[in-house]
């Protein structure tokens, strides 16, 4: 099975999931002063801006792309266009964090695109979902125990979906991708990417009895 | 397809990864305002930041946050040098103009001084000459003895007329002064000059002046701003009396 290949890169993923998750929530909050500054174009803003979001995006990049060199140039590029596009952000309404953490993520796909030639398939794709407009919902969705939940649902995940999840969050495949790389039929891919996001889904309504 | 048929694409759909007849559908729902999906695409949007937050904490180099700072602040460098370097010129051409026109102007003060004085002089020398054309102007030599040596002329209607030459050379600051002296009164201050390069000088004192009481004509080294009454010795003194 191709899940047991990669078991033991999931099994380190689930360990740091606590700890991670919850700086995670941590640090989405209070981030509408923050946009304010920003969009003002205070020197200092930036700073604070990479203080609070530089490592995370960072390791992100890096999870992504596995090359130090080419993480930094990418945090960079996104940190860049945050800058250049945070006027399009409602920062009362927004959430600063995961768009940044989008456009991190996005700016790593479509590296990893560019270097096996899929580059023009997904990009203006990409480019849609961190239009800063989309992040104006509301963040107590990143509260503390929505991110314990998530956690805990993750930690069940059979390997199968832990690896689809894996796949499209920090690959950027798409279901019919995942079935190639993984060869499988699609139905099962998408009977897998379902279920588990059903599974952490469901775990994240419930923390807010929703 | 409805909003049920939607929600398990929803996630992907947020990573751009939705494919096909969802991702149509999807994106049409949104663009005519449907809530139910915009609640869901919402939600699918915090799931996928809370999962990407999830990562291996791996430390940057700290020239990586020096680069972003950097390149942020280069942008508004490049205008704000721009501005500086703009302001700088301005400021080096204001100085520059205001420069030339001070000088412009100093030299136009400098040149109308001149041209006062250049007319000064003329009248002084054409008051002169009238005056030694003057039929009644009476002229006293002095110096045989030694220099200096010269001529005063006089006239009742025109005034008193001093040429001297082998003149003393003055300090700084120094002067001659003429004086006309009446017989046995004080001397009166009758005009400043000084010696040209070869030591000769002249100087007039213009008006009528009562030639019958004239007893003589002194000079004296004063100071430039010239004294009420004689400060040294006198260089010569003319006696006029009796002309």
């Amino acid at each position: 099975m191709v899940s047991y290949t990669i078991s033991g890169m999931l099994n380190f993923l689930t360990a740091v999931l606590a700890y991670a998750i919850l700086q995670v929530a941590l640090r989405f909050k209070d981030d509408a002063d923050l946009a304010r500054r920003l969009k003002a174009r205070e020197p200092r803003a930036m700073e604070d801006l990479y203080d609070r979001y530089g490592r995370l995006a960072y390791s992100l990049v890096y999870r992504v792309v596995r090359n130090s060199a080419a993480a930094e140039d990418l945090v960079q590029e996104t940190f860049l266009r945050v800058w250049n596009r945070v006027q399009s952000f409602d920062p009362q309404r927004g959430a600063l964090g995961p768009w940044i953490l989008t456009v991190a993520r996005n700016r790593a796909i479509d590296y990893l695109r560019s270097l096996d030639g899929r580059m023009a398939a997904g990009a203006l794709e990409l480019d849609r979902a961190e239009n800063p407009a989309l992040f104006s919902f509301d963040d107590s969705a990143l509260s503390i125990d929505r991110a314990r939940r998530l956690k805990t649902a993750f930690e069940k995940l059979n390997p199968n979906q832990r690896m689809v999840i894996e796949l499209a969050y920090f690959e950027g495949l798409s279901q019919s991708e995942m079935a190639d790389r993984m060869k499988q039929p699609l139905g099962t891919v998408k009977t897998w990417v379902r279920t588990a996001l059903k599974a952490l889904r469901e775990e994240l309504v419930e923390a807010t009895g929703v | 397809m409805n909003c049920g048929d939607l929600k398990d694409a929803y996630e992907l759909y947020a990573l751009g990864l939705a494919e096909g007849e969802e991702q149509a559908e999807i994106a049409r729902h949104l663009a005519r305002g449907c809530e139910a999906c915009r609640n869901g695409v919402d939600q699918a949007m915090a799931l996928n930041s809370l999962l990407l937050g999830v990562s291996e904490d791996v430390k940057p180099r700290a020239r990586l946050k020096r680069r972003i700072v950097a390149s942020v602040r280069g942008k508004h460098r490049s205008w704000t040098w721009a501005g500086i370097l703009a302001a700088a010129c301005m400021l080096i051409a204001a100085v520059w103009l205001g420069e030339q026109e001070r000088q412009r102007t100093s030299q136009l003060v400098d040149t109308r001084r001149a041209l006062i004085a250049v007319t000064a002089d003329r009248d002084r020398l054409a008051a002169c000459l009238r005056m030694l054309d003057e039929p009644d102007t009476m002229r006293v030599g002095f110096g045989k003895s030694g220099p200096p040596h010269g001529n005063v002329f006089v006239n009742g209607h025109s005034g008193v007329l001093l040429i001297a030459s082998n003149l003393p050379k003055l300090q700084p600051g120094r002067m001659f002064e003429m004086w006309v002296i009446p017989k046995g009164g004080s001397p009166r201050p009758a005009g400043m000059f000084r010696s040209n390069e070869g030591g000769t000088g002249f100087n007039m004192m213009s008006g009528p002046v009562d030639v019958a009481s004239l007893g003589m004509i002194a000079v004296t080294v004063e100071p430039s701003a010239g004294s009420a009454m004689p400060t040294s010795q006198p260089i010569f003194a003319v006696p006029v009396a009796g002309l």
